[in-house]
């Protein structure tokens, strides 16, 4: 670090921090070293847990936040407890792994093809009503989506699918911030004289989509598809209140309040009619399997995020 | 009413007529218009129909609900019961507490949330290099543990034997989930879970916002003398104002809308926190509870109003989307626009 900073101060000249240690530079990095360590500490304690065992945490014996006491013996005595969870042999833990993938894709597929042509259409299009429907877009990505959960459900209950998938996937293929993800690439990388370009050559509007803007839209695509995954996937009040009268269609998010309130912890009556004892190893390694589908999307869609971030400024 | 049907169609009528007696240049420019608007919709048609079945169709539905007479016992039959089911959300006694509760928390929270991206994302900027850059990283990460997984490690951290932190809730004399979770802690809990989750993706955005001002500007104060504190509080600050409010107004927004935590907080809570906690809550258990769907409607309509007047002061008056939705241009925008 000291070494970095040291060459550039004799190349560049530096406009924001300082290059001496002097007592400033010093609190901030103690000020921010502290800060990142009570970020972090949390969520290693967590993971160790889920490597843990309730008697060893119990009788103190894993020492400093749990990491004394983890195996793989846990692992595996753990992941039984969860997959036992269910009637029969149980497997609703995976039935709900499978739910929750089955909508966060279709869903993330839905957005993709409604988000690409219409952020397209917003972006380099003129027709009536462009301005009021941009607007329309705008509101819906910066309101929260659980305010219109209630009435989802109520016109999902009046079709009678309740209890089903695919009304859910539907709902989350509706994704405003993708359009706006879009509607920003389209209007940084695809300049007007292009568009005109394409009809002058006699392009119809959907062939100038299909053969000019949508081969240059891998980045905007991966955004959409890795954004409206991560919101599907951890999307809580949508699936419990769509999905919550079927054990079988639950997606994990609310499979793991199912999973909580199965818990000796919390509800000893329920626990005690249980094979399995759901404990907050358990319950901890339960979350991070959960977490794998997301870690495994974030890697994939990494090199994309990194340019992400300086288009999708504004976040939804 | 004749006069407007003749008025109408004359206007619909004149394109027709330029093109018949038109140039050529003219006659090809409606054409394209006319190709571009049919374009246009065609590439609109997935999104719109999405944009109906899950947000305009609901919307209406839930309004004509709201308008209904809920069925009772008396009188199992429902129909049209005017403002009714919105008297009995407002005169619920549930109604006032759920929003007096919204807004204790918001006065903790938002301050507190608020400071903190500030500070964050100031700290990040004022640290060039790797090192910076580490530690936005790092507080990224526990912004990706979204929704029910943020939960369930404040199950961990708030049990009050086994969590790193077990010594704060053995201080306060709790020994028990139920004695953590109380009435009185669950602002600071709440702010607790916000925070954590919250914070690393605004960062990211306040500090997008410090990486557009321009060099020129930070050399200038600095030859002007300014030190660090001095840069950051009279230069980066008042210039990143847009990006700040926009956090403050999308977190108020968010407020209104929280569900998970405070639903969660009381299924561990062996019932020491009330089930109608916020708002969204009381709405569901209108809906799932007592089977009063006008009233669970009604709720959500005056949420929805509620967010949507948020959300057009984001849209209209932060100036973060562009020109075409502000009324007003901000300084950064000029900026912005300057240096392009």
């Amino acid at each position: 670090m000291t070494r970095v900073s040291a060459t550039r101060v004799s190349d560049v000249p530096r406009v924001v921090g300082s290059h001496r240690w002097n007592a400033g530079r010093i609190a901030r990095i103690v000020v921010m070293v502290v800060i990142a360590a009570a970020f972090l500490l949390p969520i290693i304690g967590f993971i160790a847990l889920a490597f843990g065992s309730q008697e060893n945490i119990e009788s103190g014996a894993s020492g400093f936040l749990n990491l004394g006491g983890m195996s793989w013996e846990n692992i595996v005595y753990s992941w039984n407890q969860i997959t036992g969870f269910g009637p029969g042999n149980g497997g609703l833990f995976q039935q709900w792994m499978i739910n929750s993938a089955i909508v966060s894709v279709g869903g993330a597929a839905l957005a993709l093809v409604a988000a690409i042509p219409a952020g397209y259409a917003f972006a380099r299009l003129r027709f009536r009503f462009r301005k009021a429907f941009l607007i329309a877009t705008l509101l819906a990505m910066v309101m929260p989506n659980t305010v219109l959960v209630i009435p989802i459900f109520l016109e999902v209950n009046a079709i009678n699918a309740v209890g089903q998938l695919w009304p859910v996937a539907v709902i989350m293929g509706f994704y405003p911030f993708g359009v706006y993800l879009s509607y920003i690439h389209f209007m940084t990388t695809m300049p007007h004289e292009l568009v005109e370009a394409a009809r002058i050559d006699g392009l119809s509007e959907l062939r100038t989509f299909f053969e000019i803007a949508l081969p240059i839209s891998k980045q905007a695509i991966a955004l959409v598809a890795f954004f409206s995954f991560v919101a599907n996937w951890t999307n809580f009040f949508l699936p419990l209140a769509l999905l919550t009268s079927s054990q079988q269609n639950k997606t994990i998010s609310i499979g793991i309040q199912e999973l909580i309130g199965a818990s000796p912890l919390f509800n000893a009556t329920v626990a005690a009619g249980l094979d399995v004892k759901l404990y907050l190893p358990q319950l901890a390694l339960a979350t991070v399997i959960s977490m794998v589908p997301l870690l495994a999307m974030f890697i994939g869609a990494q090199r994309f995020l990194v340019r992400g971030q300086t288009i999708g400024a504004v976040k939804g | 009413m004749t006069n407007h049907l003749l008025e109408e169609r004359a206007k619909t009528a004149a394109p027709s007529d330029t093109r018949g007696a038109g140039t050529t240049a003219r006659r090809r420019r409606s054409w394209l218009r006319r190709d571009e608007t049919l374009g246009a919709w065609v590439l609109l048609a997935p999104y719109t129909v999405l944009f109906l079945v899950a947000a305009a169709i609901p919307i209406g539905y839930a309004f004509v609900i709201s308008l209904q007479r809920a069925p009772s016992l008396v009188n199992p039959t429902s129909g049209f019961g005017g403002l009714e089911s919105f008297a009995t959300v407002v005169g619920d006694y549930r109604f006032w507490s759920t929003f007096i509760n919204i807004f204790t928390l918001m006065a903790i929270w938002l301050p507190i949330m608020i400071l903190g991206i500030v500070a964050l994302a100031l700290l990040i900027h004022a640290s060039p290099g790797r090192f910076g850059g580490a530690m936005r990283f790092v507080y990224y990460i526990p912004g990706a543990l979204g929704g029910i997984a943020n939960f369930v490690l404040w199950v961990y951290l708030i049990d009050p034997v086994n969590s790193p932190i077990a010594f704060l809730w053995q201080g306060l004399g709790a020994s028990t989930y139920k004695e953590v979770i109380t009435p009185g802690n669950m602002p600071f809990i709440l702010t607790a879970m916000l925070f954590f989750q919250g914070i690393g993706t605004w960062i990211v955005v306040v500090n997008g916002g410090l990486n557009g001002i321009s060099d020129e500007v930070l050399e200038a104060a600095r030859i002007d003398g300014a030190n660090a504190w001095q840069l950051a509080w009279h230069v980066k600050l008042p210039l990143i104002r847009p990006w700040v409010g926009y956090a403050a107004l999308m977190n108020l927004a968010y407020g209104f809308q929280l569900f998970l935590e405070p639903y969660l907080l009381r299924q561990i809570s062996s019932g020491s926190v009330v089930a109608e906690w916020a708002p969204t809550q009381l709405g569901y258990a209108f809906a799932f509870t007592n089977r009063n769907f006008p009233a669970a409607a009604a709720l959500s309509i005056i949420l929805l109003l509620i967010t949507l007047g948020i959300g057009l002061i984001i849209v209209t008056r932060s100036g973060l989307f562009g020109d075409e939705t502000s009324t007003r241009t901000t300084r950064a925008q000029r900026k912005e626009r300057r240096t392009a």
